[in-house]
């Protein structure tokens, strides 16, 4: 498998550090980043000067280019990227090829937001302002919801098994002192809410908050070095739906397949040798689609596998052990992956879960791009 | 905040529109491989050809799925809300999105539905109604 794998073994996360999450009024995007990347270099052990490569991800608004956050950062370095758009997986493996290929070894990546505190109008046309967007059709929300009563009409899926995406988070993030929802919500709790854009309810989307997220990677050589435990980067991928919008292949996904055949094939892994399992989840119909696409469960059994409680805290297939998108915070799914590395780290607190070896990160960029991470205390994890 | 609604108007969609305030339901068709697509595009996404011709298509569907909005994201919809988008399928093939009228019946996934053709503030307007 190894001349189909060329990364599993070979980059590690050795570094993370986040900003408060929820609202952060008079700071810029990339002071946010600043300080997040502070953290993160003190928690890889290792100073500014060690580092030799920047991946820079543009908050939504657009802010937080390298070329911005340089001047704050304080840094020229050999390799510098940025990416506009987020996830945090699409960074991850940026940082890796640029490791892989030799053009930098200590790579940090930054994510600052501060879209709540700018108020920042997510009911704006995202894709210009064609016939969907003039007909009313704004708000990620709107295609969300057209995929899941699609999926609901096809596959018999119920609100009850839906909800239990919203009603697990809520269980996870009552663990976590970062959550900024942790209010108890049951199953009538969240039935009893109002649809917001029918079939979606408010607690199926995620809030608005500000906060920055930063990591440090490195090669395994210099990550041995270091005081953290390692976790490395099993595998990778990615898969690119960009032909359009409006149309059953961008709101159905079913690309998302490619991706995580790719995965799966290079690692030699499969679903269920995920310890704890991460979907980027700006609304609950990410995780739905990706449990099945990733094969967690079958094409149009997600509903009925939900209901089965694998995802919720004391299940086999815990699932955004943090809350979430839904209930911890939005960051563009960055806090994913920080939660993912504190559980193979064992520092997860109260939400620790028992000795994880492996975890799944799984993302995608609204409905065109789709990346997966594996990611494991093993170094020989997926070679 | 400004209407962010209005639809771009330009030398590729312009045919559309016409058609519609003529109250005729229009897409493109590759000239080179006969393939229909909406939205517009400069060029045919199947084959790459670039002559292209607008042509009539009758306005009846069928809908993939549809959302109802109960907030409004933008201020000029405030007075809209609740309403109805609805993703149709062309009976001649391609999906399009637009607003779908609320009448007495609850719509569903599959539901037939006809184009209806207005004009607001000067825009012509495509419409789904129920069948």
């Amino acid at each position: 498998m190894a001349d189909r794998n060329p990364v599993a073994g070979k980059v590690a996360i050795v570094g993370l550090g986040h900003t408060a999450q929820g609202e952060l009024p008079g700071r810029t995007v990339e002071e946010i980043a600043v300080e997040a990347a502070v953290n993160a270099v003190a928690d890889a052990g290792l100073g500014f000067d060690d580092l030799d490569g920047l991946v820079a991800c543009k908050s939504v608004q657009g802010s937080g280019a390298d070329t911005t956050l340089g001047p704050v950062l304080g840094l020229n370095l050999p390799y510098v990227q940025t990416l506009n758009y987020g996830t945090c997986n699409f960074s991850l493996h940026l940082a890796a090829m640029a490791i892989l290929s030799g053009m930098a070894s200590t790579v940090l990546l930054t994510y600052g937001a501060n879209a709540r505190s700018g108020k920042f109008d997510f009911g704006q046309p995202m894709y210009g302002t064609d016939m969907a967007e003039a007909a009313g059709l704004v708000h990620i929300a709107g295609r969300a919801g057209l995929a899941l009563r699609r999926h609901k009409a096809l596959y018999g899926t119920t609100d009850e098994q839906f909800g239990m995406l919203a009603v697990g988070q809520r269980q996870w993030a009552r663990k976590n002192p970062l959550a900024i929802f942790r209010k108890p919500m049951t199953m009538e709790d969240y039935l009893a809410e109002p649809y917001l854009v029918d079939p979606l309810r408010r607690a199926d989307i995620t809030m608005i908050s500000d906060g920055g997220v930063a990591f440090v990677v490195t090669s395994a050589e210099r990550a041995a070095d270091l005081p953290q435990k390692a976790v490395y980067l099993a595998g990778m991928s990615e898969y690119a739906g960009i032909r359009g919008e409006h149309n059953p292949e961008n709101l159905m996904r079913p690309w998302l397949k490619d991706s995580a055949q790719a995965i799966w094939r290079t690692t030699g892994l499969e679903p269920s040798d995920v310890d704890a399992l991460y979907i980027q989840d700006p609304t609950a119909l990410w995780s739905l689609q990706m449990l099945e696409y990733y094969g967690f469960c079958g094409i149009g059994e997600g509903g009925p596998f939900l209901a089965e409680g694998h995802t919720l805290p004391g299940g086999d297939l815990p699932l955004n052990t943090h809350g979430g998108q839904l209930s911890e915070s939005y960051t563009w799914g960055w806090m994913h992956l920080v939660e993912a590395v504190r559980q193979l780290r064992g520092q997860a607190d109260e939400r620790q879960l028992d000795s994880p070896k492996l975890a799944a990160y799984l993302s995608s960029h609204g409905f065109f791009k789709a990346a997966a991470s594996v990611l494991s205390t093993d170094p020989e994890a997926g070679a | 905040m400004t209407d962010k609604q209005a639809p771009v108007k330009d030398q590729l969609s312009q045919p559309f529109f016409d058609a519609a305030a003529d109250g005729k339901l229009s897409v493109q068709r590759c000239d080179g491989c006969g393939a229909l697509r909406w939205p517009p595009l400069p060029s045919c996404p199947e084959c790459r050809g670039r002559e292209t011709t607008w042509i009539e298509v009758t306005p009846v569907g069928t809908i993939w799925s549809f959302v109802v909005y109960h907030r409004a994201f933008q201020k000029s919809l405030r007075d809209q809300i609740p309403y109805t988008v609805a993703m149709v399928q062309l009976d001649e093939g391609p999906y399009l999105v637009g607003r779908l009228e609320q009448g007495e019946r609850k719509p569903a996934v599959g539901d037939r539905v006809t184009a209806e053709f207005l004009d607001l503030d000067g825009v012509p307007t495509v419409r789904w109604r129920l069948a």
